[in-house]
């Protein structure tokens, strides 16, 4: 029962940083019906800046509240400005051009943030400074749970919710929802389609980044080419939650992410991502969207 | 003779006598560019033929490269023997994974295909049944004997790798002018009008997969007779990937579009070796602008939307 429960943290922890990622990934989908691939580079670069701003601005000054949040400021609205830039350069001029076309495009892109992150930090592992965060450790009856564990719980939740408020009830959410829906008659309503996919690109890049962020401080060692995987296993959760659908991405991602705890847990890590899509395999044969369904009519 | 004949005629007599004036660096990566240019071809049939988004290409190769590999190091086979199973095996093994997605719209069937490639090399990883020799792969594989002769020298396997495209574009261009080449350009030019003039697309699309990996799977076989041994890298996505990328970046269904990508993606990343760091870099961007500046490919088909079986007749 032990295994059970610490299993049941942990993949929860990842699980939030898997809805994250996935968020950006099933956003990009929903208005653009591209697989962004380059988007979980992006995640990488994330932890990368991270590392520089943190060990540049705070290097001796200890941590502060102020500081690891100006830390995820800075770090998140320099990916935004990278993804809003990938936008503009790299699928901007293929939005005409067949879809296939600007699959290849994002698989440059990737290519391209992949090797300027080996160019500029190394091909080596890089360590995360581990003062982000006080160690602060609860053991509740043998079930160990950390603060980093919770302040990810606490602010991808909040992440999410404030998401999933702005896509529905704001007027730029509308608007976003619209795009989604029939690109040519929002354009007719009035909506400016390009500056609604740069600010999707902004959001999805900027949460991006926060998973990013967190996947450093979680797993303090950080690769030039550990985007690739993560990007991975967050679209394949956005696949099982349902793409283009927003609480279907949440949803992917907690279950994913708590399943691949429990393989690690009971069966083995070796075997974790030929689980994944075993599980994704199983999950298109009986439904062919995703578990909460493609949201076609309101696809964001 | 038509001017595609000539330049189809140029490069084989180019590829031809390469080995006469390549040294054996040079003779090797131009093995291997044969051997990816047959791969790429069987990617193209499912990929740019039949329209089916398909990113886990490298899986079948892998199998029959590591068929070959463990019939021969662990049961003693000879290589000649093994060059049935190295396409049979493939061949069921797509049958049989694909079939259950093969109804999956685009995205996700490329996802699940990435999928499928990725637990194939976890099973070569964990060394499922002792067979596959793990990380490290298999080593000391033979080499082609026929009645006493040993085909072991680098000129041996590249005419060897040359025969092998020779039959692949022979095969290439028989599926043009068949009843399934044609059903492949009306499934992938509007499935639901294929589906209404009574194509079965499911059957076509698995046809395709079933040829697709057989293919590869030969390719495979040479692949590790070449190197003599076999690794779960070479078998990995971002090989799929780059398969994947030749056909788009060469032109979809063009046979010189094709051999263009196969030379792009592979043979230009090897003469740049020297710029180690930042090639990929470069490589990158350069994937990002001919996309833009050719959406088609460099090298797209050229009839447009009539086949070239048909506008034959109307002449």
């Amino acid at each position: 029962m032990d295994i059970f429960l610490q299993q049941l943290v942990n993949g929860l922890t990842i699980g939030s940083l898997y809805a994250l990622v996935a968020l950006g990934y099933t956003m990009v989908y929903g208005v653009m019906k591209l697989i962004n691939f380059a988007h979980g580079d992006l995640v990488a670069l994330s932890a990368f800046a991270g590392l520089t701003v943190y060990t540049n601005i705070f290097a001796d000054g200890g941590t502060s509240i102020i500081a690891v949040i100006t830390v995820f400021m800075f770090t998140a609205a320099i990916i935004a400005v990278v993804g809003v830039l990938l936008e503009r350069l790299a699928y901007r001029p293929l939005r005409t051009a067949p879809r296939l076309s600007a699959v290849v495009s994002a698989l440059g892109a990737g290519l391209v943030i992949q090797n300027a992150i080996m160019l500029i930090w190394g091909p080596n592992m890089k360590i995360f400074p581990s003062d982000l965060f006080p160690s602060t450790i609860w053991d509740i009856n043998g079930v160990v749970v950390t603060f980093t564990q919770l302040m990810i719980l606490g602010i991808s939740s909040v992440l999410m919710i404030a998401l999933y408020l702005f896509i529905n009830k704001t007027k730029m959410g509308t608007a976003i929802r619209a795009v989604a829906i029939d690109q040519d008659a929002a354009k007719l309503m009035g909506i400016n389609v390009n500056k609604i996919i740069m600010i999707i690109f902004v959001i999805g890049s900027a949460l991006g980044a926060v998973a990013g962020l967190f996947i450093g401080i979680y797993y303090r060692g950080i690769t030039f080419d550990m985007g690739w995987m993560y990007g991975l296993s967050a679209f394949v959760a956005a696949i099982i939650g349902g793409i283009g659908n927003i609480p279907g991405a949440m949803f992917g991602g907690l279950m994913l992410g708590l399943f691949n705890a429990l393989i690690s847990g009971y069966i083995s890590s070796a075997w974790a991502e030929t689980f994944t899509f075993i599980l994704l395999i199983i999950v298109l044969i009986f439904r062919p969207t995703g578990i909460l369904g493609e949201k076609v009519a309101e696809k964001v | 003779m038509s001017k595609t004949n000539m330049i189809a005629l140029g490069f084989l007599v180019i590829m031809g006598v390469f080995p006469f004036f390549a040294d054996s660096a040079w003779l090797a990566v131009g093995t291997t560019f044969l051997v990816f240019s047959v791969v790429a071809f069987s990617q193209d049939i499912i990929l740019g033929r039949a329209g089916a988004f398909h990113m886990g290409h490298a899986a079948f190769f892998g199998i029959g490269a590591y068929t070959t590999a463990i019939l021969n190091t662990h049961f003693g086979w000879p290589i000649l023997a093994t060059w049935a199973p190295a396409v049979i095996l493939p061949m069921t093994v797509a049958l049989i994974t694909i079939s259950p997605i093969i109804h999956l719209r685009g995205d996700y069937l490329l996802v699940a295909t990435i999928g499928i490639n990725i637990i194939f090399i976890q099973v070569l990883e964990n060394d499922l049944f002792g067979l596959t020799g793990g990380p490290n792969g298999i080593f000391g594989i033979d080499v082609v004997r026929v009645f006493g002769f040993e085909f072991f020298e680098q000129t041996h396997m590249y005419y060897m790798a040359f025969i092998l495209l020779g039959i692949t574009l022979f095969i290439m261009k028989s599926l043009d002018g068949s009843k399934f080449g044609r059903a492949m350009f009306y499934i992938n030019k509007d499935d639901v009008a294929a589906q209404s003039m009574g194509i079965n697309i499911r059957y076509y699309k698995m046809y395709a997969f079933a040829i697709g990996a057989g293919i590869a799977g030969a390719a495979g076989s040479m692949f590790s007779v070449q190197y003599s041994a076999v690794s779960p890298e070479a078998f990995n996505v971002l090989q799929s990937i780059m398969f994947f990328t030749i056909v788009l970046v060469g032109g979809s269904a063009s046979l010189p579009g094709v051999l263009i990508g196969t030379f792009v993606m592979f043979v230009l990343p090897e003469i740049f070796r020297e710029f180690e760091t930042a090639r990929y870099l470069v490589f990158g961007l350069a994937m990002i602008l001919t996309m833009i500046l050719r959406p088609r490919g460099i090298w797209p088909v050229k009839f447009g939307n009539i086949p070239a079986f048909l506008k034959k007749d109307v002449k």
